[in-house]
């Protein structure tokens, strides 16, 4: 794996781009650890700089260092994306790959849950979300309902690639050697579906980020832990577009932006990779 | 009744197929009946037209495929009365399938070992001490040994390997009845014989029954027992093999014989512009 | 005298692999020559995995790794226009696949795409090459499916909805539809009946004999090599050992190994006890010295172990690699 990264690296100019523009980001979200302010305390430094030696990044109307602000929010955004890709690739794998291979009442029963959840509209069920939950929103709650509705669209393409899987004869081999369902999915079927699995995984990624953020701008998340859409809501807030702050909007939105960039580019090189057809050609 | 192994009773199945709109039925297999017996372990051979649903049956048999119309029972069960993962590992220890196609056997992102190794743990139920003796002692049978195998993925063996780790593979379990689907048709003359030879063995000195699937006749009648001649999903001739293929009766099997090819014969060829 | 339209010479392929450090080459195909005469057609018959698929491998280009030519050379000829597969650019080979030289490859009926309907196959495979509107290529593809006893109806029908032997069917059509100079078969006919066998033979040689082309024939089936091809190779452990017209390497096998091969055939009407070749194959990965066949060669002497026996003519068009069968070869 280490062989296969450090040629990727070497030879694929998208994965090299993708990989140092990540790893940017994550070396900024990494700074937060070092802080010298907490990220909620707000008037320790004077307000309304802009970016100089001093304050790299400025300051904002509220008193906080920009620069030391943007490390925790960024922490914060990517730790969401990641979070909410994580389970909804979970999820949409154990549908998928099950109701591709058990096919009949098993696979109408999960696709009929799948059509509800691809048809459901997301935005006003987020909003209606939070006004149901109101203070006790937090970000792992969100978290959880923007993976539950962030599975669907996947786990149909992962169950017809199972499906293919299923007629190959490799499939019944293994049957008929006593492996069990779940041994199957896992051993024989998953590489197959992997390269869906990662590519879809940034996909989701920037997906729920941006969807985060769009929330979180309006106003509808939790506005106490910063993200960067809560601080460009609280940019809005303090209305600095018009008071001439702009590096209070710009700088979050820049860094969001290098962050999906940087996603797509691993998503577009780790596809070509995972191929399992270009694979077998590396295994001889 | 005990003694019966298996018994296929006017077995069916129909499948739709086609498009949404111009969707129609085919027949793969119509009611086909047969029985083999224990006391009596036997090659019994299927032959016929390509596509006549030959493949099916044997699926049907393996309880990979259920009939859509009667039924088939082994050893007084019926096939479709088994559920449960207990009940079907026990059905596989005792009916081992052999398929068509080596290349498509094995997953070709996989090592070919773990095929025998699983087969061995879970299907027959070895210790782990004994598994790979185990698989060395099948693969032996058809002629590979272990340390030829071990590790390889598919792709670095010749279709000849991989139909014999296929056939070793199903030999693991010692079961009661192997269904071999074409086990001969991408291997040489020579290791076709072998084969053969070694189904033939597995009959007279392990008292296996093997239902074989081939378009060889002339390995059909060097072993087998009984035969059935299927065309369009039906059995349209059946009897003793050496019987029917020395005398076929239906125009269909006539047909067939007639068209075999002689290692012998030469057809009219063409004229060759330039020899080397 | 035409050229041949296929010359091989001294073509050496070997598998190099290298697994955690371990390094392994499979000498799959070692020193071959042979020529294939326009309009010819040449089988080629072997044991299993002696190396026939790497042969025709190299010989269609279509090499991947492991798998590298380490020497030797293939040169088409298409009418007049010769073409050296491993001096031409990947555009001139991208050129020729199809519309001169198609492949059927060993498993051909896997290489349908599972979950595409059968007819985008033809689709994606043929319609530039046929360059006509969509509903003339229908019916081309239908007329020529119907010389394979195919219906219509396969053209809508998934790949795994279709019987082994009906893909392989597809799989022929998709190769000869194009209606190629050069066809090379690897195993084409192996999951077929013998009635559905004879007319895809029968095509076969129609489409050879319309268009005068060329034509490599693998099989296992010594049967199809005797009613079809002109001339027959015989390989055994990456070499070719044998070579001569199709009927007198049946009436007179010279090389042991054919010998051996020819004698084995079962037959209807005789159930007499046949064995198969004693000992184990060898192996490519070390094989074994002098001549290949040794360990298993019944009247094998000393100087096999020791010397390679080189391919030598005994007889118009009739050559053979063996210390025995060729005395005069001895060192
Ligand atoms: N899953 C399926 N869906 C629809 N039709 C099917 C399916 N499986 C098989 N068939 C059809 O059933 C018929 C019989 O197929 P089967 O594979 O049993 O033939 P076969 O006798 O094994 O042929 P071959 O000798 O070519 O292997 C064919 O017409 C085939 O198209
Ligand atoms: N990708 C690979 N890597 C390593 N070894 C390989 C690879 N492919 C084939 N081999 C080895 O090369 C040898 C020749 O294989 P090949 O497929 O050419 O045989 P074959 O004569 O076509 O056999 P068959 O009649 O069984 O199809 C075999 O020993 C096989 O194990
Ligand atoms: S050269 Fe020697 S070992 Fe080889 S086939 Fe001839 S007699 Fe046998
Ligand atoms: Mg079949
Ligand atoms: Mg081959």
């Amino acid at each position: 794996m280490g062989k296969v990264l450090r040629d990727l690296f070497r030879f694929n100019r998208e994965f090299a781009a993708g990989v140092i523009l990540l790893g940017f980001v994550v070396l900024i979200a990494s700074l937060s650890f070092v802080s010298p302010y907490p990220p909620n305390d707000s008037f320790v430094v004077p307000p309304d700089l802009p970016p100089s030696w001093a304050h790299w990044l400025g300051t904002t109307s509220r008193g906080q260092d920009l620069f030391w602000l943007l490390t925790f929010a960024i922490r914060n955004t990517l730790l969401f994306g990641f979070t909410v890709a994580a389970i909804s690739r979970v999820l949409s794998l154990v549908i998928g790959l099950v109701a591709g291979y058990a096919g009949g009442i098993v696979d109408r029963v999960l696709m009929s849950i799948n059509d509800t959840f691809i048809v459901l509209p997301l935005f006003p069920i987020l909003v209606l979300f939070y006004f149901v939950m109101r203070d006790k929103m937090s970000w792992i709650l969100l978290a959880l309902v923007m993976a539950c509705l962030g599975w669907a669209y996947d786990a149909r393409l992962i169950r017809s690639v199972a499906m293919g899987l299923r007629t190959r004869e490799f499939t019944e081999t293994s049957i008929f050697s006593g492996m069990k369902m779940r041994q199957i999915l896992v051993q024989d079927h998953l590489p197959y579906v992997l390269p869906i699995v990662f590519s879809t995984t940034m996909n989701n990624i920037n997906w729920s980020i941006g969807l985060e953020v769009t929330l979180s701008v309006l106003g509808f998340t939790d506005i106490n832990t910063p993200t960067i859409g809560v601080l460009v809501y609280w940019a809005n807030q303090h209305t600095a577009m018009v008071a001439g702050i702009w590096w209070w909007i710009a700088f979050p939105i820049g860094l969001v932006i290098v962050t999906f960039i940087g996603l797509f580019l691993l998503a577009v090189s780790m596809n070509e990779f995972i191929d399992p057809r270009s694979r077998l050609s590396r295994i001889g | 009744m005990s003694a019966t192994l298996i018994e296929v009773a006017e077995v069916g199945r129909t499948y739709a197929m086609g498009g949404l709109f111009s969707r129609h039925r085919v027949r793969a297999v119509d009611s086909v009946s047969f029985a083999m017996e224990t006391a009596r372990p036997e090659i019994f051979t299927i032959i016929g037209e390509s596509g006549s649903g030959k493949t099916t049956l044997a699926r049907m048999i393996l309880n990979m495929v259920a009939p859509t119309e009667g039924a088939i029972r082994f050893r007084g069960t019926d096939l479709s009365t088994i559920r449960g993962a207990e009940a079907r590992l026990k059905f596989m220890r005792a009916v081992q399938p052999i398929f068509q196609n080596p290349f498509e056997a094995f997953n070709p992102l996989k090592r070919v070992d773990r095929y025998l190794f699983m087969t061995a743990r879970r299907v027959a139920g070895l210790p782990e001490g004994e598994v790979e003796g185990a698989a060395d002692t099948a693969l032996r049978n058809v002629g590979l040994s272990l340390a030829e195998i071990r590790g390889r993925f598919p792709h670095e063996l010749s279709g000849g390997q991989l139909q014999r780790v296929a056939i070793a593979r199903a030999l693991i379990p010692s079961p009661a009845l192997i269904v071999a689907d074409e086990p001969v048709s991408m291997i040489d003359a020579s290791l076709r014989i072998s084969v053969v030879n070694l189904l033939r063995r597995l009959r007279d000195e392990m008292g296996m029954s093997i239902i074989y699937i081939t378009h060889d006749l002339a390995t059909a009648y060097y072993i087998s027992d009984r035969i059935i001649i299927m065309r369009k999903g039906q059995v349209v001739e059946s009897g003793d093999a050496r019987t029917v293929l020395d005398r076929p009766q239906h125009p269909y099997s006539i047909a067939l014989k007639a068209a075999v090819l002689s290692p012998d014969g030469t057809n009219e060829k063409t004229e060759v512009t330039s020899h080397a | 005298m035409t050229a041949p339209a296929l010359s091989v010479t001294g073509l050496r392929a070997y598998y190099r692999t290298s697994h955690f450090g371990v390094e392994r080459e499979v000498k799959a195909v070692d020193d071959i020559d042979f020529q294939v005469g326009v309009n010819e057609i040449y089988g080629i018959a072997g044991e299993s995995s002696c190396g026939k698929s790497t042969l025709i491998k190299t010989i269609a280009a279509a090499i991947r790794p492991p798998l590298k030519v380490l020497a030797g050379s293939v040169v088409f000829n298409f009418g007049g226009r010769a073409v050296d597969v491993y001096r031409a650019g990947e555009r001139e080979i991208d050129g020729i696949r199809w519309r001169h030289l198609s492949y059927i490859m060993q498993g051909s009926m896997n290489v349908l795409n599972p979950v595409r309907r059968v007819r985008n196959s033809f689709v994606d495979f043929a319609f530039r090459h046929i360059g006509r509107s969509t509903a003339e290529f229908t019916r081309v593809v239908v007329d020529h499916l119907k010389r394979l006893h195919l219906e219509p109806e396969v053209l809508d029908a998934y790949p795994h909805q279709l019987s082994g032997g009906m893909r392989q069917r597809v799989a022929i059509a998709l190769a000869t539809v194009c209606r190629p100079e050069f066809i090379i078969a690897d195993e084409p006919t192996t999951a077929l009946d013998v009635i559905v066998q004879k007319g895809v033979l029968a095509m076969i040689r129609d489409v050879q004999r319309e268009i005068g082309s060329s034509l490599i024939f693998v099989t296992h089936d010594l049967a199809v090599h005797a009613n079809l091809c002109h001339r027959l190779g015989i390989m055994y452990a990456g070499r070719l050992v044998e070579e001569g017209p199709t009927s007198e390497v049946f009436r007179q096998p010279l090389h042991p190994y054919t010998q051996h091969l020819v004698s084995s055939l079962p037959r209807i009407g005789d159930a007499e006890p046949k064995k198969g070749l004693e000992g184990a194959p060898p192996s490519l990965a070390d094989p074994p010295s002098g001549c290949r066949f040794h360990p298993r060669c019944p009247v094998a002497m000393d100087v096999c172990r020791g010397n390679v026996p080189p391919m030598v003519t005994v007889a118009p068009g009739r050559r053979v690699a063996c210390f025995v069968a060729a005395p005069e070869s001895r060192p």
